[in-house]
């Protein structure tokens, strides 16, 4: 890895910090119950949720907080849903190409994304 | 180099190591736990089902209140619903086990009682209920008669420690399944037993593998919680607490194990292993397709040998395999520094020096410590969701089990054992917590989701209030409710 991309890679880890530290735990629920279920739209956030629940939902259930703190309200943007999930945080450990590839990881933060909403 | 430039230097050094420290070790040693468990309870208990959501197009009702840990229920051939009521919950509270005949209104009758608990799962068929509970100390298949008799199909099983016999579940093939839950959390016999209770009862007890296993020597030091003296003592995985292991020692299986889903013709017999390997197999069930599912309670973050991090798994069990269990969640194997240790607590070192196979991948995973138990397929196009299996999770006991951000589990979710896509079904109006936490009238710890005869119907059974502190569970009796969730105007959504 050369300097300059740790180098922003490092920046992207410092960014999200503070952006968790804001988002804290109180994600808003995000379910059918409740009539507030995404909408998933494209076959990338279908593929998405299939992933998330996967590798993702065991500490953030639904995207709720769970053994983690939720993630439904985090104000990133994509390309800092993916250094986090690439480089993990603090207890959350890091996911790399192997064993979630660059295609899951984009259906991924496309599902995430729309969980925001 | 000017003073304030020195200053505004160091300031922005010390952010960056403080932001450097929170990227490597995170909030998580910071936090204070917050576990469902973790609130007050006044009582008395009220049920509403107002205060609970389902998907649009299904009605939530109440079917029975006032049960004291209630933990399944089935039905004859009638339709009758029977409650079965464990006679023992974490916290070291004893009852006594009883199987409930409800009737209409809600009302309840006796059918059999039992002598010791828990009895943790039951079915029904032929003109027989099938428990699996306990006969003395050990865990135990029962049989037990629509006119009160209890008699015992198989006995001797191993129950005497955290976790229990389980999910008593009749097979396509006639015979009866269940699960063996394990004497510990993750092999070694520790002080976290201890306080569970069932240490000072039970000083040998440990976990029983199914086959031989070689042991990779390791041993973990502790007080010793038996002696009023200030002594520590050593303790090896399969190991009587104590004990220690020694490197390439071989523990030498046997049957009836730990850790495993046997099964056993209703005549009773000697029972048949089906698969090992598991922690603690608590929900167990068939398929429309004939296939067996099982729902495994993963490892907690307690005792000699914290694991952190792992979710219950879903499995379409195989025949004869090893499910991984104390080296591995799912497919993964424990030492890995990342994922199953943090900060404060390191990955667990492997305790076997060979592994008895590859452990399969599970089909669906779900949250950690969310304590998924008791669940069934939806089969009937009537109700919808035909193929999905819908899974009671009991929510988590944290901090006894380790800490959590927020309360974990304490709903029901609809699976889909082929995409492995997890959905809320039943859940609390306000989602954050059980009822007891939340304020409200709704669920307070679902254990078991099974479905009418005819699979029109979903029966939930709620264990009641339990609440959590640093000196472990406090059930409250008297709180257990059955809920059942019906297709609005009688028809699938």
């Amino acid at each position: 890895m050369s300097r300059r991309r740790a180098g922003q890679r490092t920046a992207s880890a410092l960014v999200a910090a503070t952006a968790l530290v804001l988002a804290g735990c109180g994600s808003p629920y995000r379910g059918e119950p409740l009539g507030t279920a995404p909408a998933l739209d494209t076959q990338a956030q279908v593929d998405g949720r299939a992933l998330f629940d996967r590798y993702c939902s065991e500490c953030h259930p639904g995207g709720a907080a769970g053994l983690a703190p939720g993630i439904n309200n985090k104000p990133l943007p994509g390309w800092l849903v993916r250094a986090q999930v690439r480089l993990g945080m603090g207890a959350m450990p890091p996911f790399s190409r192997e064993t979630i590839s660059a295609v899951e990881l984009d259906a991924i933060v496309a599902y995430v994304l729309e969980l925001k909403k | 180099m000017s003073r304030g430039a020195r200053v505004v230097l160091i300031l922005v050094a010390l952010v960056a190591v403080a932001a450097v420290l929170f990227w490597r070790y995170g909030a998580f040693p910071l936090l204070p736990s917050r576990g469902g468990g973790q609130t007050e309870f006044e009582g008395p208990r009220v049920a509403d089902a107002a205060d609970v959501a389902v998907p649009a197009g299904y009605e939530v009702e109440v079917v029975a209140e006032g049960l004291t840990f209630p933990t399944d229920v089935t039905f004859d051939e009638q339709g009758n619903v029977y409650v079965l009521e464990a006679g023992y919950s974490y916290g070291e509270v004893f009852t006594v086990p009883r199987l409930l005949r409800v009737s209409a209104d809600g009302g309840k009758d006796v059918v059999a009682e039992g002598e010791s608990g828990p009895w943790n799962g039951v079915a029904y068929s032929d003109g027989s209920f099938y428990v699996a509970g306990k006969d003395g100390d050990f865990g135990a298949i029962l049989r037990v008669t629509t006119t009160g008799e209890v008699t015992t199909v198989l006995g001797g099983l191993p129950s005497l420690g955290d976790h229990h016999t389980n999910a008593a579940t009749m097979g396509p093939d006639g015979q009866i399944y269940f699960g063996q839950g394990t004497a510990t959390n993750a092999g070694v016999v520790g002080t976290d037993n201890h306080a569970f209770g069932w240490l000072e009862r039970h000083p040998d007890f440990h976990d029983v593998p199914c086959d031989d296993v070689t042991l990779a020597g390791l041993n973990y030091q502790t007080e010793n919680p038996l002696t009023d003296a200030d002594d520590n003592v050593t303790t090896g995985a399969y190991r009587p607490f104590g004990t220690a292991s020694t490197s390439d020692q071989v523990i030498s299986g046997a049957m009836p194990c730990n850790g495993a889903i046997m099964r056993i013709e209703p005549e009773g017999g000697e029972p048949e292993l089906v698969a090992w390997g598991f922690r603690n197999p608590y929900g167990l069930a068939f398929a429309p397709t004939g296939e067996l599912y099982v729902v495994n309670n993963s490892y907690d973050e307690r005792g000699s040998r914290p694991v952190y991090g792992t979710g219950d798994l879903l499995y379409r069990v195989e025949e004869g395999a090893w499910y991984g269990w104390p080296d591995f969640h799912g497919d993964l194997q424990l030492d890995d520094e990342d994922r199953f240790g943090h900060a404060t607590a390191p990955a667990p070192e492997t305790l076997l020096s060979r592994h008895p196979g590859s452990p399969p991948a599970p089909a669906a995973v779900l949250t950690v410590h969310s304590s998924s138990n008791g669940m069934s397929f939806s089969t009937s196009e009537v109700f919808g969701h035909v193929g999905a299996v819908f899974i009671a999770q009991l929510g988590d006991m944290a901090p006894q089990v380790g800490k959590v951000a927020m309360p974990a589990g304490f709903k029901v979710v609809r699976v889909d054992p082929d995409t492995g896509v997890v959905i809320d079904f039943m859940v609390n109006r306000d989602p954050s917590g059980p009822a007891s936490y939340t304020g409200t009238a709704g669920l307070e710890r679902p254990i078991s989701a099974k479905f009418s005869p005819d699979g029109s119907e979903l029966y939930v059974v709620d264990f009641g209030v339990m609440t959590m502190s640093e000196q472990g569970p406090a059930p409250r009796e008297g709180t257990g409710v059955v809920w059942r969730v019906v297709p609005a105007g009688g028809g699938a959504p």
